[in-house]
């Protein structure tokens, strides 16, 4: 064989086992989460928050631009190198590969914090998009943190939840978790309530981070409980929903067909909505210990987030790329719209109520994707679609 | 379709590591030698087409030389040779072509069960085919490879690279590198003895184009693997040199001969078909009467 033909046939190995190993790969996730989405007040208008993978954008609710980042001192839009108006979006490329699953916290009118991934938080400067300081933690962040009275939670992907002081970012107590926090922690009066992945619902005393009580849920806690009745309900992924006490009983448990990762949603008369990974949707008396009132398949594919209640609708957003919107009474789907290309709707859904602050005049349904091309998209009540981002 | 093979190995990885005491490495290394032991007929049988291919490479080369200038010629002369011989020159491949979806369905079980993300994870709840074993998730993620030495050896993270694991897991790539070496050479040492018994006249060198893929893959697949180790998470290292490990098995004399005993494979070690070459095109007479042969058998 000649040289030629002995370096055309390795390459020709390199090429079939490249192939092969990258066939492997194929529908095995490399990514970490989906789009965390929420609303945050800057400088007294709210906005939508997006973090995910490399960016961390602010959008206007009217039509999902990203803000224009102002001069403050001219008032004029900041321009980049190119003389292109710059837009309000924080890349992760820029600050050491970051990447974004967490909300940022609004801590001033000119500062931000926000969590990377990789275990920082990142102090912004909220005006001129720039870090102004960078604080190492000791692990992963996958979760939104939560502020109150001055104390940062931050919830660890691999484990625990850390209570840092909002003045010098130091630790004042940290709870450790076998296995990770995914899921934004919930406060109830002195208590702060952890869900983890190591099947357990803690209760934790604010103060001092000691463990009050817990309960072993048999399968693991990916979602933040719903407070409601001065009771929690939570689902786990042993294919079960509990409603507990504030003591840490549990009081009902409903068997549902598939793991219940997001919240779940109540509405006005008591009726609980959740969702499970199998595609159904379950209507659950509150009042009669979580007795059925109706259980229907509603998608092809599983529910990753918590429904949304609104009038007489429930909606819901599935995997399998459609949002459906069901009647309240019976769970029969109603109205159903498919997002382009029909991506994963895996985030959590944000419903829009029209206000002054938010400068929109009707309802406003937004949906997460995992697309690169629709990451959010915004419908209107009746099913409409309003607008996408990125455009 | 794709789910089809790879959610019974998911469910199986699973339901071995509740029965293996929560062992997370124990289930990966017992599937993985279930499933190469399963699929050692189809082995068995590409290492036969492959041994076929070798004995007959001398008188390829013959034929080469012979009609260099006349390809439709050599062409004709070849799929004689192959007749004559009861050779199957892409025989090797159906064993290949199904065996591959089975061992990358292996690989993706693993890395699917060894969920560490959201991501990872929400993908696992529509994998899990038998009840009851979502109250084993998240499966273990922390590993220590001889407890007792746990404080020279800290605990691994199974989800994670060796790069981002203790020093001492950068032996891994490195094990895995050396056995996939060790099989690959083990392989090409199969093929040529078995070749060779019956082809004294070669040399030493192995012989064709085959030989020099094998030798090229000699080379280019451990240093792949190793690279792959390196950037993959530790608990499919533990994968591939398990898996590389019961090829060496597989290819040595011994591992071979209990193998083929336990599957009732016959040994088969019949001399190439020596066919002599007409130097002019056959006539119509001899066409037909060739033809007619296998009708007769």
């Amino acid at each position: 064989m000649s040289k030629s033909n002995r370096r055309r046939c390795r390459l020709a190995i390199c090429l079939v086992l490249a192939l092969l190993a990258t066939s492997g790969c194929v529908g095995a996730r490399m990514g970490v989460s989906w789009p965390a989405v929420g609303l945050i007040n800057v400088n007294g208008e709210q906005n939508i928050a997006l973090a995910y993978n490399n960016d961390v954008a602010l959008l206007s609710p009217v039509n999902g631009a990203p803000l224009r980042l102002i001069n403050p001192v001219n008032g004029q839009a900041m321009l980049d190198s190119e003389n292109n108006p710059r837009s309000w979006i924080l890349q992760g490329s820029n600050n050491e590969g970051a990447q974004f699953y967490s909300l940022p916290i609004v801590l001033d009118a000119e500062t931000m914090l926000v969590a990377a991934n990789s275990g920082k938080l990142l102090l912004v400067d909220s005006v001129l998009l720039e870090v102004k300081q960078t604080i190492p933690l000791p692990d992963k962040i996958v979760a939104s943190m939560l502020v109150a009275e001055g104390i940062l939670y931050v919830p660890y992907q691999n484990g625990g939840l850390s209570a840092l002081s909002l003045d010098d970012f130091r630790e004042i107590w940290r709870f450790h978790t076998e296995e990770g926090v995914w899921a934004t922690p919930l406060l109830v009066g002195d208590m702060i309530i952890v869900p983890s992945i190591d099947h357990n619902l803690y209760a934790l005393d604010r103060s001092s981070g000691h463990r009050l009580w817990s309960v072993d849920l048999g399968g693991s806690v990916a979602s933040t409980p719903l407070l409601a009745n001065d009771r929690l309900y939570v689902g786990s992924f042993n294919k079960s929903f509990f409603e507990i006490s504030l003591d840490g009983r549990i009081l009902s448990r409903y068997a549902t067909q598939n793991w219940v990762w997001g919240t779940p949603e109540i509405d006005e008369n008591g009726i609980i909505y959740v969702a499970d990974l199998s595609g159904f949707v379950h209507a659950l008396d509150s009042e009669r210990n979580l007795a059925e009132i109706w259980s229907n398949q509603v998608a092809d594919r599983g529910i990753r987030a918590g429904p949304l209640a609104y009038m007489e609708r429930v909606i819901v957003a599935s995997r399998d790329g459609k949002v459906y919107w069901l009647d309240k009474r019976d769970g029969v789907p109603v109205n159903v719209r498919e997002v382009d290309a029909l991506p994963e709707l895996l985030g959590d859904m944000l419903l829009l109520m029209p206000s002054e602050s938010l400068k929109i005049d009707q309802p406003l349904l937004i949906v997460t994707s995992v697309h690169d091309g629709r990451l959010l998209i915004a419908f209107e009540i009746d099913g409409r679609q309003n607008w996408v981002y990125p455009r | 379709m794709w789910d089809l093979i790879l959610n019974p190995f998911v469910t199986i990885l699973a339901w071995l590591y509740a029965a293996l005491n929560q062992d997370i490495v124990l289930a990966i290394v017992v599937l993985t030698v279930i499933i190469r032991f399963l699929t050692y007929p189809l082995l068995a049988k590409q290492q036969e087409s492959s041994r076929k291919m070798q004995q007959v490479q001398p008188q390829l080369k013959k034929l080469q030389e012979k009609y260099k200038n006349d390809k439709e010629k050599l062409s004709q002369a070849q799929m004689k040779l192959y007749r004559e011989n009861k050779v199957n020159p892409v025989g090797g491949c159906f064993p290949m072509v199904i065996q591959f979806p089975i061992l990358i369905g292996l690989y993706q079980a693993i890395f699917f069960a060894l969920a560490a993300t959201p991501f990872q994870l929400v993908d696992l709840s529509e994998r899990l085919l038998i009840p009851g074993l979502d109250s084993l998730i998240p499966l273990q993620r922390m590993w220590t490879p001889i407890p007792q030495l746990a404080s020279i050896l800290p605990e691994l993270d199974l989800t994670l690279a060796p790069t981002e694991n203790p020093h001492y897991s950068l032996l891994l790539p490195l094990l895995v590198l050396v056995t996939t070496w060790a099989q690959q050479k083990l392989t090409m040492m199969t093929t040529k003895q078995k070749s060779d018994k019956k082809d004294d006249d070669e040399d030493d060198k192995p012989r064709g184009g085959q030989a020099q893929m094998m030798q090229s893959m000699t080379t280019i697949m451990p240093i792949m693997f190793g690279f792959f180790s390196m950037t993959f998470s530790v608990g499919l290292s533990v994968y591939f040199v398990t898996s590389n490990l019961i090829g060496i098995v597989q290819y040595s004399p011994q591992g071979r001969n209990v193998l083929d005993k336990l599957f009732r494979k016959k040994q088969t070690d019949d001399a190439p078909v020596e066919i002599v070459f007409e130097e002019e095109e056959p006539t119509k007479k001899t066409r037909k009467r060739r033809k007619k042969k296998p009708r007769k058998k």
